[in-house]
C-alpha cells in the first residue's frame, strides 16, 4: 500500500495555547502557563496508506491533525504536503492544498447552518472553489451522495432529517467533493452506533481504494485503528511515544504505554472474564506542567529504579508515588492518626511523638510492606515530615531512588518500529545512564 | 442458593410526544438474581437506559409507565407496607409500582442506587465532595432511623425533607463519624490519599476520579440493587478498566446486585453473568454471557458481534446490519418481528411479532426470533425490497424526537474538541 514519497512529513509540530489561568494571575502579572497540546511530533504519512493517531484524551491528536492541516497555527516546526511547506503556502499554492487535503469531523454539521439543504452542504466546497458550470456541479453532488449510499432524490432534505450514520455519510461526501488526495478523519465514527460505524468503516475502506486517497485517522478507540489502519503512531501528554506499522503495534507493543492501552480495551469474547489484565493507575497530568523525562513516567508501571537499587518493582512504583505526593506537598499532616491527630508545635510533632507519627503516615501513605532497606529510607523521609520539612523528605528520597526516567527524555528513534521509552533504548545509551 | 431479588414484569414504558406516542420499552419480562451482574446491551434507542430508569422510578413526563409490574425481594419492606398496601405484597416481594411515591422514592439509596456516564450531575459544585458524601451517609442514616412504615406516617422523611437537607449547604459536616465515613467511602472507591481529597470541590477531580466519587455516594446508603447506567463510557479506555476492576471488586466485597446498561459488548463480557441484547423496546435475546455470545440464535446479536472490530486480529471486512434503528412511533410500529426489516433472514413467518422462544444454549437461554424454532428457508424468505427503501430518512431521528432518552448518545459525549489539550478537570 505505501511507497515512495511520504504525501505528508510532520517534523518537530509543537502547538502551544496560551491561556492565562485565572483572574487572580493576570492581576498578579504571572507568567502565563501555555497548554502544551503537541509538543514536538514527527511522522510521515506515505501516498495511498492510512496512519492512526491514537492516544487518549488531552493527549493532542486532534490539535496536531488540525494543526498540520493549517487549520490552526503552529507554534513550532514544519509540514510538507506534497513537497511543499504548508505554512509557507499563499495564493493558489494554499487554495490548491485547501482542495487536496479535506477534514472529516466527529459531527459533520456542528459547524454547518442547519437550515442548508444537504444538496447545498456538499455543493459548498465547489461553490466556493468555482468549480465547473452550475449545472455540473449539480450533478456530481448527485453522484457523490450516491457514491457514499444516500439517494440523490434526498438532496433538498436538511440535516436534522437525518441519522447519525447518514449525516457522517453527507460529511465524507463532502469532503470528497473537490476530489482531495488526503483526509484526516478525527474520530470519524465516536458518536455513531457500531451497527451504523461498521458501515461507515467499510464506506471509508472502499472509498479510500476507489480514489487513492491518504487518511489521517484519529481515533481514541482501538479496535477502529487496529481495523483500518496501515500504521500507527500512539500518543501521550502531546508526544509520540511510539510508531509503527499496525501489526507490530498490537502484537509487540514495545511502550509500556502502548501496552497498558491494549490491556485496557475489554474484550467482547466469553473469555474476557479470565483475561489477565495489567492495567494502569492514576490520571493522566496537566499539560501545563508535564512531568520532566519521559511524560509516562507518574504512571509507568516499569519505570527504572537506579541501577545500584534492588526493588521489587511494585514497591518501587508506590515510593515514587509518594514521592509525587511529598513533591506536591499533598499529605494533610495535621489530620495523621487517631481522634484530632498529633499536636504541632511551630510546624513538628514532639520528640516523644515522632515513632508513633512516622508509623500512623507510613500506614496511611503506602499500601503494602516494603523491604527493610528501603522501609528504612521511607521512614527517614517521613520523619522530615513530622518537622514539615517537605524539601528534605523528598530529597531524602530522590537522592536515594531517581530514576533515568525523570532525568531524561527518551527518543523516539528513526527505526521503522520505535518507542521513546528508556527500556529501548540501545547499548550505547545504556551506558550514558 | 440464588434467587431473584428483581423481577420485572411486562413493563412498558411510553412517551407521549406530539409526534405521537413511542414505545421506548414493550412489555419487557426481567428476572435479576441477588448478587448477580446483569447486562442490558443495545444502541440508541433500544430502551436500555428507560428500562433502568424505569426500575429506579426515574421516568419523568411526557414519559410514563404505562403497564407492569416491578417485584423487588425484600422482607424488611414487605413488613413495613404489608397493613397499607396488601395488594402491592406477594410472599417476600414488593409490587414497586403498587407503592405511593414518596415511598418509592424513600428506597433509593438504601435499595436501589443509580450511576451515571455524567458524574458531574450528581454533585453540586458548591460543597467539597467530603461534604457531600457526608450528606448521602446522613441522609440515609436518617432514613433508617425512621422506618417506612405507614403506620408511623413518615412524613419526616419525605420529599420535602430530603430536597431540604440536600439542597441546603451544610457547609460543614454534620458530624465527625460521618465526615471519616465519607473518607472511608472515598477510600473503598480507591481514591489515592482520601484524607486530602475529601477537602476538594468536584472541579478539582479528574474525570476518572469523579467516577469514583459518584460510586462512593451511591454505596452510601449500602444498596441492594446498585444501576449503572453507561457507567464508563465518558473516560478514557485506561481510566475505564480502573473503574470496571473498581466495580467488580466492590460486588464482590458487599454482593451487591448490578444491573449493567451499555452499549458496549467488551464492557458486557468483562462484567456480566448474564445478558440482555434489546432492540426496539424488547429484550430480543438472553442468557448467560456464552449463550449470547457464543450460541447466539438471534441475526440481530449477530450483527451486533459481527459488527465490532476485533481488536486481537486484523481487519476482515466487518458485517454491519443493513439499515437504521426503527421507528418507536406506535402508529408505525407493525405487529411483526421489529428487527424483521433489517434481518437477513426475515421470513414470511416473521410478520408475526414473535414470542420468546427458549434457545440452544443453558436453560437461561431465549431468542426472540422464529430462529429458534424453525430452520431459515430460502424459499420462504421474504423479498429483499418487501420493505421498500431500507435506508429511510430519519428513522432514529423518530427513535427520539425529544431527546427523552439518554441512550441517543452511545459512544462518547465529550466533545473531540476537548482534545486540544487541555486537561480535563
Ligand atoms: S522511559 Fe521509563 S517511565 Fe517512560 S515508559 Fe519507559 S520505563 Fe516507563
Ligand atoms: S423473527 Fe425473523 S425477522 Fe425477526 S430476527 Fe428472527 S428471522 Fe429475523
Amino acid at each position: 500500500m505505501s511507497s515512495g514519497q511520504p504525501l505528508v512529513r510532520v517534523e518537530e509540530l509543537q502547538k502551544y495555547f496560551w491561556e492565562q489561568d485565572s483572574i487572580l494571575d493576570r492581576l498578579l502579572g504571572a507568567e502565563p502557563v501555555p497548554v502544551r497540546a503537541v509538543d514536538g511530533v514527527s511522522f510521515d504519512i506515505y501516498r495511498g496508506e492510512t496512519l492512526g493517531l491514537v492516544g487518549e484524551s488531552g493527549c493532542g491528536k486532534s490539535t496536531a491533525g488540525e494543526t498540520l492541516l493549517r487549520l490552526q497555527e503552529p507554534t513550532d516546526g514544519h509540514v510538507e504536503f506534497d513537497e511543499h511547506d504548508v505554512y509557507e503556502l499563499a495564493g493558489s499554492e494554499l487554495t490548491e492544498f485547501r482542495r487536496d487535503a479535506q477534514v472529516v469531523f466527529q459531527d459533520p454539521f456542528s459547524s454547518l447552518d442547519p437550515r442548508m439543504t444537504i444538496g447545498e452542504i456538499v455543493r459548498q466546497p465547489l461553490d466556493v472553489h468555482n468549480v465547473d458550470t452550475v449545472e455540473k456541479r449539480r450533478e456530481r453532488v448527485r453522484e457523490l451522495l450516491e457514491r457514499v449510499g444516500l439517494s440523490a432524490d434526498q438532496l433538498d432534505r436538511y440535516p436534522h432529517e437525518f441519522s447519525g450514520g447518514q449525516r457522517q455519510r453527507i460529511g465524507i461526501a463532502r469532503a470528497l467533493a473537490l476530489e482531495p488526495e488526503f483526509l484526516v478523519l478525527d474520530e470519524p465514527t465516536s458518536a455513531l452506533d457500531v451497527s451504523v460505524q461498521a458501515q461507515v468503516l467499510n464506506l471509508l475502506d472502499e472509498l479510500q481504494a476507489e480514489f487513492d486517497l491518504t487518511y489521517l485517522l484519529i481515533s481514541h478507540d482501538l479496535s477502529v485503528i487496529r481495523h483500518i489502519c496501515d500504521r500507527v503512531a500512539v500518543m501521550y501528554l502531546g508526544e509520540i511515544v511510539e510508531i509503527g506499522p499496525v501489526e507490530a503495534i498490537f502484537e509487540e507493543p514495545k511502550h509500556p504505554y502502548t501496552e497498558a492501552l491494549l490491556e485496557s480495551v475489554p474484550r467482547a469474547t466469553t473469555d474476557e472474564r479470565e483475561r489477565d489484565r495489567e492495567t494502569i493507575s492514576g490520571d493522566v497530568p496537566s499539560p501545563r506542567d508535564p512531568p520532566s523525562g519521559c511524560r509516562f513516567r507518574t504512571r509507568c508501571p516499569k519505570v527504572i529504579p537506579p541501577d545500584d537499587v534492588e526493588i521489587d518493582q511494585e514497591e518501587y512504583r508506590a515510593i515514587m508515588d509518594l514521592r509525587e505526593r511529598i513533591e506536591r506537598r499533598d499529605i494533610s499532616l495535621e489530620s495523621v492518626g487517631e481522634d484530632g491527630g498529633f499536636e504541632f508545635v511551630d510546624g513538628a510533632v514532639s520528640e516523644t511523638d515522632l515513632p508513633a507519627f512516622v508509623t500512623a503516615l507510613k500506614t496511611r501513605v503506602i499500601d503494602r510492606t516494603l523491604a527493610p532497606e528501603h522501609d528504612e529510607v521511607v521512614e527517614e523521609a517521613l520523619a522530615e515530615l513530622a518537622s514539615s520539612n517537605w524539601e528534605r523528605a523528598a530529597d531524602v528520597l530522590s537522592s536515594r531512588y531517581e530514576s533515568v526516567c525523570e532525568r531524561r527524555r527518551p527518543e523516539l528513534g528513526e527505526e521503522s518500529h520505535p518507542a521513546a521509552c528508556h527500556l529501548h533504548d540501545d547499548a550505547e545509551e545504556s551506558i550514558r545512564r | 442458593m440464588t434467587e431473584d431479588v428483581l423481577r420485572v414484569n411486562d413493563l412498558s414504558t411510553r412517551f407521549f410526544t406530539t409526534e405521537g406516542q413511542i414505545n421506548a420499552v414493550s412489555s419487557l419480562d426481567l428476572r435479576i438474581e441477588r448478587g448477580e451482574i446483569f447486562g442490558i446491551v443495545g444502541e440508541s434507542g433500544s430502551g436500555k437506559s428507560v428500562t433502568a430508569r424505569s426500575v429506579m422510578n426515574l421516568i419523568e413526563s411526557p414519559g410514563e409507565i404505562t403497564s407492569g409490574e416491578i417485584w423487588y425481594r425484600n422482607r424488611d419492606l414487605v413488613a413495613e407496607v404489608e397493613d397499607d398496601y396488601p395488594d402491592a405484597v406477594d410472599g417476600e416481594f414488593v409490587d414497586l409500582l403498587e407503592l405511593p411515591d414518596d415511598l418509592r422514592r424513600s428506597l433509593r439509596g438504601t435499595s436501589f442506587s443509580m450511576i451515571f456516564q455524567d458524574p458531574e450531575s450528581s454533585f453540586n459544585s458548591t460543597l467539597t465532595v467530603g461534604e457531600q458524601l457526608a450528606e448521602a451517609v446522613e441522609v440515609q442514616r436518617r432514613a433508617s432511623a425512621n422506618p417506612r412504615s405507614t403506620r408511623a406516617r413518615t412524613r419526616e422523611y419525605s420529599l420535602g425533607n430530603y430536597l431540604l437537607s440536600s439542597v441546603l449547604p451544610s457547609q460543614r459536616y454534620v458530624s465527625e463519624a460521618s465526615r471519616e465515613r465519607a473518607i472511608e467511602l472515598l477510600e473503598m472507591v480507591g481514591i489515592p490519599d482520601p484524607v486530602e481529597r475529601a477537602d476538594e470541590y468536584p472541579h478539582e477531580y479528574s474525570g476518572g476520579m469523579l467516577q469514583r466519587a459518584m460510586i462512593a455516594q451511591a454505596l452510601a446508603g449500602e444498596p441492594d440493587v446498585l444501576v449503572a447506567d453507561e457507567p464508563t463510557t465518558a473516560l478514557d479506555v485506561t481510566i475505564q478498566a480502573q473503574v470496571l476492576d473498581l466495580l467488580d471488586d466492590l460486588q464482590e466485597r458487599t454482593g451487591m446486585t448490578i444491573l449493567l446498561i451499555t452499549h458496549n459488548l467488551g464492557v458486557i463480557a468483562r462484567m456480566c453473568d448474564r445478558v440482555g441484547v434489546m432492540y426496539a423496546g424488547e429484550i430480543v435475546e438472553r442468557g448467560r454471557l456464552e449463550d449470547v455470545f457464543d450460541e447466539h440464535v438471534h441475526p440481530y446479536t449477530e450483527g451486533l458481534l459481527g459488527s465490532v472490530p476485533d481488536l486481537e486480529r486484523a481487519g476482515d471486512r466487518l458485517q454491519p446490519i443493513p439499515g437504521n434503528v426503527p421507528s418507536l412511533i406506535d402508529a408505525e410500529m407493525d405487529d411483526r418481528c421489529y428487527f424483521a426489516d433489517r434481518c437477513p433472514k426475515a421470513m414470511e413467518t416473521c410478520l408475526e411479532h414473535p414470542p420468546e422462544y427458549d434457545a440452544g444454549g443453558s436453560d437461561r437461554h431465549q431468542a426472540r426470533c422464529v430462529l429458534a424454532e424453525i430452520d431459515y428457508e430460502e424459499g420462504r424468505a421474504l423479498p429483499a425490497d418487501y420493505f421498500g427503501d431500507t435506508e429511510r430518512p430519519a428513522g432514529d431521528k423518530h427513535a427520539d424526537p425529544d431527546r427523552t432518552e439518554d441512550d441517543v448518545e452511545p459512544e462518547r459525549t465529550r466533545s473531540v474538541v476537548d482534545d486540544s489539550g487541555g486537561d480535563r478537570r
